[in-house]
């Protein structure tokens, strides 16, 4: 495709390839992570784990680091699919709400526990081999 | 007897606190099972200078109709570790109980009791996971320094 005045499309075309190529391979990206789990009467009820590429800057201190080794170059969401026990091990040590109620009816309990980690942007940086997720807060 | 006795539990008790010290700082140790009367009196309240290690032991129960046995494990296992982070958040945080006895003719025809806690637990660990009979048992600890709830 020519520009408009017909002569810049040669000197832009390279510098543009390696711009975004360095970008590509280099460049962090950023991703909102949510985590919740519901346990009811000690079962397990339900359980969700939300991944998503954010859609604009993230801002926040960055807090500790994970690093999750992906030698079959896998996409972020299949990678914390395949590694699901240890990213979430992570989440744990990294915080979760917690809320907790018990409703006892005529000497009937049932309780309810809700583990929650809030919408949380992550800094993910690619690299050869591994991943890096940082998280802002 | 009962000095050189005394001694021994002295110099056993430094022994261990020299060995759990973490960053120059003692750590107490919270037992299972201790009424506010109880850590008053052994002045277990966070100070400064020392740590507080609580210890909790969470319990979750396997699903009757999983794939696997290992399935059935991870998920007893981590209903287990929300049950532990609720008893430290309960622990650390206190529970909020709300009571309500409704009564008709002189009998109690309804009673309620709703006990809420809600808390942010970071940094617990998990000391040992037992499975047996279908219950998963998971034991966790949180240490408890001054600078963490300082700010």
């Amino acid at each position: 495709m020519r520009s408009r005045d017909g002569s810049n499309t040669l000197l832009c075309r390279p510098c543009a390839l390696i711009f975004f190529l360095v970008l590509t391979l280099f460049g962090s990206e950023e991703y909102l992570i949510s985590y919740r789990y519901v346990i009811k009467d000690a079962f397990l009820y339900n359980e969700s784990f939300l991944l998503s590429k954010a859609m604009r800057k993230c801002s926040g201190t960055p807090q500790k680091e994970i690093t999750i080794f992906n030698e079959k170059h896998l996409s972020l969401k299949k990678l914390l699919s395949d590694t699901s026990g240890e990213f979430i091990f992570y989440l744990h040590k990294l915080g979760l709400d917690v809320e907790h109620r018990v409703i006892q009816n005529n000497m009937q309990n049932s309780d309810t526990t809700i583990l929650t980690l809030h919408t949380t942007c992550f800094k993910v940086d690619f690299n050869e081999d591994f991943v890096i997720l940082t998280p802002l807060r | 007897m009962k000095t050189s006795f005394f001694f021994s539990a002295l110099l056993i008790s430094s022994l261990a606190f020299a060995t759990d010290s973490v960053e120059s700082t003692e750590i107490i140790d919270m037992p299972e099972t201790t009424s506010s009367s109880d850590s008053v009196k052994n002045n277990t309240l966070l100070q400064e200078d020392y740590n507080i290690r609580l210890s909790v032991i969470g319990q979750g129960v396997a699903p009757m109709h999983t794939a696997s046995p290992a399935q059935a494990f991870a998920l007893a296992k981590r209903a287990a570790i929300a049950d532990g982070y609720r008893l430290i958040a309960e622990k650390i945080k206190g529970v909020r109980v709300e009571g309500q006895d409704t009564i008709k003719n002189m009998m109690v025809t309804r009673s309620t009791v709703r006990t809420y806690v809600r808390a942010m637990v970071q940094n617990a660990n998990i000391v040992e996971t037992n499975f047996k009979d279908g219950l998963c048992e998971v034991e966790m600890e949180v240490t408890l320094s001054y600078a963490d709830l300082a700010h």
